[in-house]
């Protein structure tokens, strides 16, 4: 397609990983495709194991690779018509970006069809699928059917005849004579994935570990971004309630034309490679936010106490409570003050929207008291200290939460004017008692006559009024 | 902030408790509960101030005033907790005698009716050893109602609760303390506070008798509470139930550190500028 150039290729040092563990499969003198826009370091992991020969639709794309050297295939995905032809073919990118604006428009599965039929027989097909319902879609504010963008000529989102679950995709994959070998999930975004586990991993591995995982994977690429609603919470939840892989971003699909071989790829990958053990156990955060929702005072304290006894310079999102011992997740991970990891902690349950035992606290009171909750506080005003320093990122932009603050803004503004309101009533209260006991210190001190018959005439009418109103005066 | 935080010297504990200056306790930035209270926490005709916590003394009362629209409250705990806290019992228990009986009071606002000698040859039948009438203040003041009680045994008052922060006796939960030490039995004829803290410090807690008659009360509530806290009512309940609930009620188990309680009721610059 000329004048076009695909925009962000798939990329990641994970995936890169990823690519290294395919060798196995490679035949000597294999050849491998590589459908799709993937950023020039997958495509040199791949040349470094067998011939690779690319296909992408955009023109100057293919310029540019086939200057870097190896066989480049440029045209949409029509023209396509090897069939038994390659070992391995790699479609990271999925399917949608592969026709160009001319000749047929594939869907999905005619794609997958396309692709599956240039596989050798016993090939193998790494192909990643979008998750139509994944999380980023469900806290994105605009929706891929509003075509905003020169590339959503045929812009179908949830109405593709892509498989909506993982179930589904292996069902689809198996219906059209695949094997499939092995089904990862991808987190946070398709085009860049930090982390990836199984479905099995997800359902049956360590929930704390887990959701600690794909929420820091999901904080970092949504920080600062504006989104619905908070996705780091919607993934965390969605990896505890055991739905992980249905609501993943995007699945990553190992399948082979013929039987699959006994090697596979390993369950949980990282950018730094494949995850060995993750550590059992709830994560800390999680279980103080439930003992603040549910105004628990005895297991805050418990739990802050143990806290700072056993880590207190990592956060709350780093650390599993393993029976009665607490253990880091990412030792990698700096270390910060206990002072900032309880105003990160309070921020949270602030911004958040979580009912916590302190109502009428904001960051800095509500800092404060965690200080004292913990057994931490000085005699000083804590909890007031910079606020630059705090090293976890931004918060996603988050139109749920704005809702929440600006509720709570228009709540404390209301407050503030009862407070108001009942202080002055107060004053007016308190002024009259200060003017009966200057009037009495006066009276006492010898002062002027003046004001002790001013005080006596008003109580001698007083008297007189209630003898005229008592029963003994009524004829 | 609001005067109720005085009365009982309950302001001058929770002082002296946080390690400051139990004659001049700061402004506490909320109401603390003065009394049992089985709705929201806040005395009768007191005005909810949105923005600042009600400090309630048990996790239910906390529900009970979220239900009623109060959002703002905060478990502390009964401040006669905090009083234990500073007091603890001796190694060896002192020597307890007979029952102290609290019955049933009014206050400035509404009068008790109700046959006084009835209830008290009640008591006497059904009590064996000493009975110490320990009458409100209320109650203490008039005379015929005190002489009454004077000639069946033996009557104390634990002192003025205190109004609008004038004449507030602050030594009341420590009288109260002592005398409830003295006694082996606690006794009402109805389920309040003193029978609640008489269980706390190791007294067998009874609710028994002729319930009164409050001036323009809701009799709802009294009977929801004779129904609610079984375990309470009766003329001699096991203890060791009764003594759980009563805990509980008063919020045993949720008590602060004095750090904490500094930080929630906004005391941290009354410690800065003592030192």
């Amino acid at each position: 397609m000329a004048g076009w150039s695909d925009p962000s290729p798939v990329s990641g040092r994970l995936l890169t990983h990823l690519l290294g563990l395919l060798r196995p499969l490679v035949p000597e003198d294999g050849r491998i495709l590589v459908a799709g826009p993937h950023d020039e370091s997958l495509v040199a992991a791949l040349s470094a194991v067998a011939e690779v020969t690319c296909l992408v639709r955009s023109q100057s794309d293919a310029a540019e690779l086939s200057d870097r050297g190896g066989t480049v295939l440029c045209g949409t995905l029509a023209k396509l018509t090897d069939t038994d032809h390659y070992d391995v073919v790699v479609a990271l990118d999925g399917v949608e970006r592969l026709c160009s604006v001319e000749g047929p428009q594939y869907d999905w599965a005619e794609s997958v069809q396309v692709l599956r039929r240039s596989l050798r027989p016993g090939g193998a097909l790494l192909l990643a699928v979008e998750n139509e319902l994944g999380v980023h879609r469900l806290v994105d504010r605009t929706t891929v059917t509003f075509a905003h963008t020169d590339s959503a000529w045929r812009p179908l989102g949830e109405f593709d005849t892509k498989p909506g679950s993982p179930a589904r995709l292996a069902a689809h994959l198996t219906g059209d004579g695949l094997t499939v070998g092995w089904l990862g999930t991808a987190w946070p975004l398709p085009s860049a994935p930090t982390f990836v586990a199984t479905a099995d991993a997800l359902r049956d591995g360590p929930s704390g570990a887990l959701s600690a995982a794909v929420s820091g994977a999901v904080a970092t690429a949504y920080a600062g971004r504006p989104v619905l609603s908070d996705p780091r919470r919607l993934a965390a939840a969605a990896v505890r309630g055991g739905l992980g892989a249905e609501l993943a971003p995007a699945w990553l699909v190992l399948a082979f034309r013929g039987p699959a071989p006994a090697t596979t790829l390993p369950a949980v990958l990282t950018g730094a490679g494949p995850v060995a053990e993750l550590p059992e156990g709830r994560l800390l955060e999680e279980l103080l936010i439930g003992a603040c929702l549910r105004h628990d005072l005895p297991t805050l304290r418990r739990l802050l106490a143990a806290w700072v006894a056993e880590r207190p310079t990592d956060s709350f999102d780093n650390l599993v409570l393993d029976g009665e011992t607490l253990r880091l997740l990412d030792p990698v991970r700096a270390t910060t003050e206990p002072e900032l990891v309880l105003r990160h902690f309070a921020h949270t349950l602030l911004a958040g929207g979580y009912y916590q035992p302190w109502p009428a606290a904001d960051v800095p009171a509500l800092t404060a008291i965690l200080l004292a909750v913990a057994g931490l506080a000085g005699d000083g005003l804590a909890g007031h200290g910079p606020v630059d320093s705090d090293p976890a990122p931004p918060a996603p932009d988050s139109l749920r939460e704005h809702e929440e603050q600006v509720r709570r803004l228009e709540e404390r503004l209301a407050d503030a004017a009862t407070r108001l309101s009942y202080t002055e009533t107060e004053l007016v209260r308190r002024d009259a008692e200060l003017r009966r006991a200057r009037l009495q210190i006066d009276a006492f001190s010898g002062k002027v006559g003046y004001r002790i018959s001013k005080l006596g005439a008003r109580a001698a009418r007083k008297a007189v009024r209630a003898v005229r109103r008592s029963p003994l005066f009524k004829d | 902030m609001h005067h109720a935080n005085h009365f009982y010297g309950h302001a001058h504990v929770l002082a002296e408790y946080c390690g400051l200056d139990p004659d001049d306790p700061p402004r506490i930035n909320g109401y603390v509960q003065h009394g049992w209270n089985v709705v929201d926490g806040l005395g009768a005709g007191t005005p909810y101030v949105s923005g600042r916590p009600i400090f309630v003394w048990s996790e239910q009362t906390r529900r009970r005033a979220w239900s009623m629209g109060r959002r703002y409250a905060t478990v502390v705990g009964a401040p006669f907790l905090y009083l234990l806290e500073l007091q603890p019992e001796f190694a060896e228990p002192q020597h307890r005698e007979g029952t102290i009986w609290y019955p049933f009071h009014g206050w400035e606002g509404q009068h008790i009716a109700g046959d006084h000698q009835r209830l008290i040859d009640e008591i006497m039948a059904t009590e064996d050893g000493p009975v110490t009438f320990c009458l409100y203040w209320h109650e203490f003041r008039d005379d015929r109602t005190r002489r009454r009680y004077e000639r069946a045994g033996r009557v104390i008052c634990h002192g003025y609760r205190g109004l609008r922060w004038l004449d507030t006796d602050t030594k009341f939960l420590h009288n109260q303390l002592a005398e409830l030490r003295k006694h082996r039995r606690v006794a009402s004829n109805r389920l309040s506070s003193a029978v609640l803290y008489g269980a706390a410090v190791g007294c067998a807690p009874a609710v028994y008798g002729d319930p009164m008659h409050l001036a323009g009360e809701v009799q709802v509530i009294a009977e929801r509470i004779r129904r609610q806290w079984p375990e309470l009512h009766g003329t001699h309940p096991d203890p060791a139930a009764a003594t759980a609930s009563a805990l509980a009620e008063l919020g045993a188990g949720n008590l602060a550190s004095p750090a904490e309680l500094r930080a929630v009721f906004g005391w941290q610059r009354a410690l800065v500028g003592t030192s």
